[in-house]
């Protein structure tokens, strides 16, 4: 067993936005995607190799709810951060996204988080305003647009949240 | 310290006075001017010269009582300053509370407060509670679970107790050979498991502390199946609102069980391969309940990072350690094994058979034995009610022995001796006899025959219900016959004397009549017999030898009484002497002839007796003689 830190992550996101395939490429899956159909929960792994150590992101990816109500808390316990996803060619889901971070921070007190900004590569179709985005920015959220069919900034993301919850 | 407190002090008092009202110095000093004048009349001064403010009397203040000012200044400085104050209280709760202790009133004080303060404690967090309880509820949780384990195996046994497999004969084999308990034998070879992970995961992240997994066992990502444990587990729990503190104890899968054991801040998982067995509950219990006590502090602010966990990983080694494989012996022997056991069992069968046989025969054998017993038995009773002087009345058999009770006359026959007889073991007999009389012509029998001792001329005998008595006696035994006869129990056996015959009544009395009619004459004034009287002296002589041979042979006594008579002429004593003579003379003449002197006995009568009681010569002459009486008598 390689002595390594280990974090748990949930991600987050109304239904479809693709959180699942976001990270499909980029991490170790064990488990079949039933799990979320039937537990709610499937558990991933991501392994980011910091400059000083090797950090274990634990990720939780719940299944995605447009209704926040009926989220599962006790599948958020004891995480150590957390990923927002939504569709960027779908602004409802980030309404969906800022009340679930609301929901949470309740529950779990301010820990580190990241909103994906998913589908980026559906440029024509990209529905959320900038200004939507800086007016988030600026109230201290850590905004990252991706693309689950390329890949662009999904490693970013990880790795940036990787070393913060690892600080 | 004291000498600069002292001077810190007299600053404060030789100071400003005005706000201290405490002493009216005037009064003071008036106070003073009249101790002096006590002391000296001559002294003038007036108090009036003195100034109500007065360092000098400050100063005397100070000296007398300066220490006592400064402690009462620092006293109340704490009294007043509640931070000071609870400083000093805490400070000596503890002992208070301790010198307290045994006063129920402090427990009835304090009990209120307690309650809200744990109430209040449990609403924040229960696990708090939880916690501090843990210690305590898991052992008497873990002994109740023991208890119902040993119930188990107990049943266990019991129902395979009587299960004659082949494969229980060797596992009896096995538990007698290693000295075990069957049902431990039987768990060992039903219960075949491999625990083949071990994970140690954290309860509050889901994230894994540590694992371990068997040499051989295939696995996923430990870290993964961890989390996906745990998120298993809060579906199952938010799912069904009953199991809300229960987690998912155990899964099975087909042959994979997954076992999880809840602690206070960690879960131990073990997937187990097999059939385990319940007490494997208690040993993962055990280790996980170690690992806690080691590091509760470590687990509870458990932040991700194992690698301060690396000592764990001994525990869980020791789990995944667990495990029963199947014995090598019983795959590798197994032809062998069965041939052998089939060979036991055959010659077990047949010693089984054998035995049976034999206990048959020893049965019937002993059954033999007890009837051909009975029937001695029987044969001895039956001769027993049989026997004059006997009554049987309990035969039985009691503790294995036989008994038999009754009346017995002492005369009758020893039942020990008939029992001796009948070839019967006396020990196993008991008999319990009471003495009585019985009216038996044969007992009346033996006892006249007993109490009458008859002459060897006597028969006596059973003649119907008649005790007769056949042959001659002398008159005195058949006289003392009859007043036994006259004796004997009414409605009993008569005595019958009817046939006896008195024996004076036969030859001996025709001979004693003989011997009776004999005189000897004597002349005047002689002792010895007149001349020409030896032919009587010898038929005497004769007939006193017949008399003797014939009462040796009816065994009776005879006696012949010689009396010696005189005359009345002359003197009585000499008479009386000179008669004595005579007899002792024929005597002698009577033993000269052959008589045994033993027969005769010898009397002088004198003149008293005479034969002629007239006063002539003849009378005289008649008088003067040796007459002869007989007596028979019982020997």
């Amino acid at each position: 067993m390689t002595a390594t830190l280990q974090k748990k992550i949930c991600m987050l996101g109304a239904f479809s936005v693709g959180k699942t395939s976001l990270v499909k490429r980029f991490v170790e899956s064990i488990f079949s995607e039933t799990y979320l159909t039937t537990v709610g929960v499937k558990i991933d792994k991501k392994i980011i190799d910091l400059s000083d150590r090797i950090v274990n992101l634990i990720l939780w990816d719940l299944a995605g709810e447009d209704d926040i109500s009926s989220l599962r808390m006790s599948y958020l316990r004891g995480s150590a951060g957390y990923v927002l996803v939504a569709d960027g060619t779908r602004p409802s889901t980030l309404e969906v996204a800022v009340s679930l971070r609301r929901r949470v921070e309740a529950d779990l007190g301010p820990l580190p988080f990241v909103l994906l900004l998913n589908k980026n590569d559906l440029r024509e179709q990209w529905a959320i305003r900038d200004e939507e985005v800086e007016e988030l920015q600026g109230s201290g959220w850590w905004v990252q647009s991706t693309s689950a069919r390329t890949g662009e900034g999904v490693e970013a993301a990880f790795r940036t949240l990787a070393d913060r919850v690892a600080r | 310290m004291v000498s600069t407190s002292t001077a810190a002090s007299l600053e404060w008092l030789v100071g400003p006075f005005s706000d201290d009202p405490g002493i009216d110095r005037k009064a003071l000093a008036g106070l003073l001017v009249e101790l002096a004048r006590n002391v000296e009349p001559q002294f003038r001064a007036e108090p009036n010269g003195v100034y109500p403010i007065d360092p000098r009397l400050e100063q005397l203040r100070t000296l007398l009582v300066g220490r006592e000012i400064e402690v009462l200044r620092r006293l109340s400085e704490i009294v007043e300053d509640p931070e000071q104050l609870a400083v000093a209280v805490g400070r000596i709760l503890p002992t208070a509370i301790a010198q307290v202790s045994n006063d129920a009133q402090l427990g009835q004080v304090l009990a209120p407060a307690l309650e809200k303060a744990t109430q209040s404690s449990i609403r924040s967090d229960p696990r708090t509670l939880v916690n501090i309880l843990y210690p305590l509820i898991v052992p008497a949780i873990r002994k109740s679970i023991g208890e119902t384990i040993d119930e188990t195996f107990q049943s266990l046994n019991e129902s395979l107790k009587h299960s004659l497999t082949l494969r229980g004969l060797r596992w009896r084999w096995e538990a007698w050979r290693t000295g075990t308990s069957f049902a431990e034998v039987v768990l060992r070879h039903t219960l075949v498991y491999q625990v083949e992970h071990v994970f140690l995961i954290h309860r509050h992240t889901g994230l894994l502390i540590s694992h371990v997994a068997a040499e051989d066992a295939v696995g996923q990502d430990p870290q993964l199946v961890s989390s996906m444990l745990v998120a298993i587990q809060d579906f199952v729990r938010d799912s069904f609102s009953g199991a809300e503190q229960q987690g998912l104890d155990t899964v099975r899968l087909g042959e994979l069980w997954l076992w999880s054991e809840p602690g206070p801040f960690a879960t131990l998982v073990a997937v187990i391969r097999g059939n385990p067995p319940e007490g494997l509950h208690e040993s993962l219990r055990t280790v996980l309940s170690r690992i806690h006590d080691e590091r509760p502090h470590a687990l509870e602010s458990f932040d991700g990072d194992s690698s301060s966990f690396a000592d764990v990983e001994a525990h869980l080694r020791e789990c995944a350690a667990f495990g029963q494989r199947t014995p090598r012996s019983a795959e590798r022997g197994f032809p062998w094994l069965v041939a052998l056991t089939g060979l036991v069992l055959l010659a077990l069968a047949g010693v089984g058979g054998l035995r049976w046989w034999q206990n048959e025969r020893a049965w019937e054998h002993e059954q033999q034995l007890q009837e051909a017993k009975q029937q001695i038995w029987d044969g001895y009773v039956a001769r027993l009610r049989a026997q004059p002087g006997i009554v049987v009345t309990e035969v039985g058999r009691r503790d294995g022995k036989f008994v038999v009770a009754g009346l017995r006359d002492p005369l009758a026959v020893d039942p020990q001796l008939v029992l001796r007889q009948a070839g019967i073991d006396p020990t196993g007999v008991i008999s319990r006899w009471k003495p009585y009389q019985g009216l038996d012509p044969e007992f009346v029998l033996k006892r006249l025959q007993a109490s009458l001792d008859p002459p060897p001329t006597v028969t006596l005998m059973v003649e119907g219900d008649h005790i007769v008595a056949q042959g001659s006696a002398a008159s005195t035994w058949i006289e003392r016959a009859r007043i036994a006869g006259r004796r004997l129990p009414a409605g009993g056996p008569g005595l019958d004397l009817s046939r006896l015959h008195d024996i004076n009544e036969g030859a001996i009395g025709k001979l004693s009549e003989a011997i009776r009619s004999h005189d000897i004459h004597f002349n005047f004034n002689e002792s010895l017999p007149a001349p020409g009287q030896d032919a009587i002296l010898d038929q005497l002589a004769k007939e006193l030898t017949d008399l003797a041979s014939l009462a040796s042979s009816l065994h009776v006594t005879a006696r012949v009484m010689l009396t010696g008579h005189s005359d009345d002429a002359g003197n009585g004593t000499f008479n009386l002497s000179l008669s004595l003579a005579r007899a002792e003379a024929v005597r002698a003449l009577l033993k000269k002839r052959g008589v045994d002197p033993d027969l005769l006995a010898v009397r002088g009568a004198g003149q008293l007796e005479p034969l002629e009681t007239a006063s002539s010569e003849a009378a005289r002459s008649a008088n003067r003689r040796v007459s002869f009486k007989v007596g028979i008598e019982e020997q």
